[in-house]
């Protein structure tokens, strides 16, 4: 296998935005083109298209030449959309790692979008509620929330954890969040307002949620030979991990132990070499407050149990155990399905490159990791980058 | 539309986007597990080589791949293992019935946990609550199933 890494990142601004599909698509090319001057668009021979839903946010198929078109591209080497519902981006920079470190490609372009905010917001539930089985779970009308809720619940009673602890996840994020100027929320928001907020589903309330958002965002992987070409401080991906666990909920055998995330980080770590304690920053699919807390648990972060205690301890703050995401994660940058995952990675790298704002800044960050969950939990996807090659 | 604000425009979901897919056996090999509901029985497939229960049902055993398979009765009744209630953000078709409560019944005897709207004010519901099975029409000559919780008698 080559080596292979990330020598450009981008992402437009995020939120309810006055702007289509397809002109999101428009700006995140630039950023992603704009940061890699060296790079001639007709180096870049193949592209992978994270997006969960065009066929129902913007009633579009066949996406991905599509986006060569809106980027002005002519890949010739492999092209498609990866579908993976919330983790549909990180799924888009897998297959680019995978066809570089095969050899059947050298530079790769990942763009990830989504366009939820529509005229009619039902029509974004609908769609989001069709991740789960829908003939058979979908069809009760269970959606994210209810079943994180469900997980909250299980968690609280087994382990203690506390209503103030899920807050603190949503303060320390949409603190971050207020540092970036590309996120959806960009007021920092008092653990005492998370408990405030209307309730979506007991015991999450509206700020436990991340929000309905509309973005985009970019990276370009190369090879080894090309990307020591193209930049000074390339991103090196070191490894990776994916654990699946069917989608209907007969197969949850637990709402708070989730196994195949245990799985996904396992084979990551091992894949790329490192340890737990090696990781300096992580960017964890905080769709909700819970989630983040069972990510700390599940990626060795802290014991089993001990993920409200973590975040109280300050353990996933700058200057705590490992920095946990730094850009605002979902809950404070929003979560546009594909983009997501695309953006973790641009945080990656621009983290490694010491370019983010001071204030969310880790001091000299080596070993980073990205994770995304999706639909219910049921797939865990795993991503370890390292600064040095 | 003059006069009309953009953002007042409903848009329609085609049919064949319903969340109740076609039962008849025209369109699905398990309409027998609608046939079945309809008359208030709840039943699902098993392996008749190896044995293995399927939920949702099958035409063919996930873990033997034998395409042998025979309905079994499932049990109707079941214990309340996880609840909420959804407050906001209802799919199309279902905004008129916020709020209403979600759980997952571990049915009686052999443990299968299932996902289920629960006809049962959230206030009044308890983990490990004893829940019934409920059959419910749905649009188009369709029905499917929910939990409630059980009738003290």
């Amino acid at each position: 296998m080559r080596k292979v890494a990330v020598v450009a990142g981008g992402l437009c601004p995020w939120g309810v935005r006055k702007a289509s599909w397809r002109e999101l698509v428009q700006e995140a090319g630039k950023a992603v083109l704009d940061d890699s001057p060296d790079l001639g668009k007709g180096e870049i021979d193949s592209l992978f298209v994270g997006a969960a839903s065009p066929d129902r946010f913007a009633f579009q198929l066949h996406v991905a030449p599509l986006v060569a078109d809106m980027v002005g591209i002519h890949p010739t080497k492999m092209v498609a959309r990866t579908e993976l519902a919330c983790a549909s981006g990180q799924a888009a920079i897998r297959y680019a790692w995978l066809a570089i470190a095969a050899g059947l490609s050298d530079v790769a372009l990942c763009l990830g979008v989504e366009k939820m905010n529509l005229p009619d917001m039902a029509e974004v539930q609908t769609t989001m509620t069709a991740v789960l089985d829908r003939e058979w779970d979908a069809i009760h009308g269970a959606s994210a929330p209810p079943f994180f809720a469900m997980c909250a619940q299980h968690h609280m009673m087994h382990y203690g954890t506390t209503r103030h602890q899920l807050s603190l996840v949503s303060e320390k994020n949409h603190g971050f969040s207020s540092t970036n100027p590309y996120a959806h929320f960009q007021r920092p928001i008092p653990a005492a307002n998370v408990e405030d907020s209307p309730m979506v589903a007991p015991p999450l309330r509206l700020y436990d949620c991340s929000g309905i958002t509309d973005g985009a965002a970019a990276v370009i992987l190369a090879s080894e030979e090309r990307a020591v070409e193209l930049t000074d401080t390339p991103v090196w991906v070191k490894g990776s991990g994916q654990c699946v666990s069917g989608n209907n909920s007969a197969n949850w055998r637990s709402l708070d132990v989730w196994d195949s995330m245990r799985q996904a980080a396992k084979t990551a770590y091992s894949s790329a070499g490192i340890s737990v304690s090696d990781i300096d920053i992580a960017e964890v699919h905080d769709c909700f407050t819970i989630s983040e807390i069972i990510a700390y648990e599940e990626l060795g972060f802290c014991k089993k149990g001990q993920g409200g205690k973590f975040i109280e301890d300050g353990q996933s703050r700058i200057g705590g155990k490992v920095a946990v995401n730094t850009r605002g994660g979902l809950l404070g940058c929003g979560h546009p399905l594909g983009a997501t995952g695309i953006a973790q990675v641009v945080e990656i790298y621009q983290q490694m490159q010491s370019k983010v704002p001071r204030k969310r800044q880790v001091p000299d960050p080596k070993v980073g990791i990205t994770h995304n969950l999706s639909g219910a939990a049921n797939v865990h996807s795993i991503m370890v980058f390292g600064r040095d090659r | 539309m003059m006069g009309k604000k953009r953002s007042d425009q409903k848009l329609v979901l085609p049919l064949a986007m319903d969340f109740c897919s076609p039962q008849s056996e025209e369109f699905t090999r398990i309409s027998r597990f609608f046939d079945e509901l309809g008359k208030g029985k709840f039943v699902t497939t098993k392996c008749k080589q190896c044995g293995t229960l399927s939920w949702p049902p099958r035409v063919v055993c996930p873990e033997c791949q034998s395409d042998e398979l025979k309905w079994v009765n499932l049990p109707r009744t079941g214990k309340l293992w996880a609840f909420t209630e959804l407050c906001m953000g209802a799919p199309r078709g279902m905004e008129q019935d916020l709020p209403f409560s979600i759980g997952i019944v571990e049915l009686d005897k052999i443990g299968l946990r299932l996902l289920s709207r629960i006809d049962t004010p959230f206030k009044d519901l308890k983990l490990e609550m004893p829940m019934e099975l409920v059959v419910v029409d749905m649009p188009g000559d369709k029905v499917f199933f929910r939990f409630k919780a059980k009738r003290k008698r």
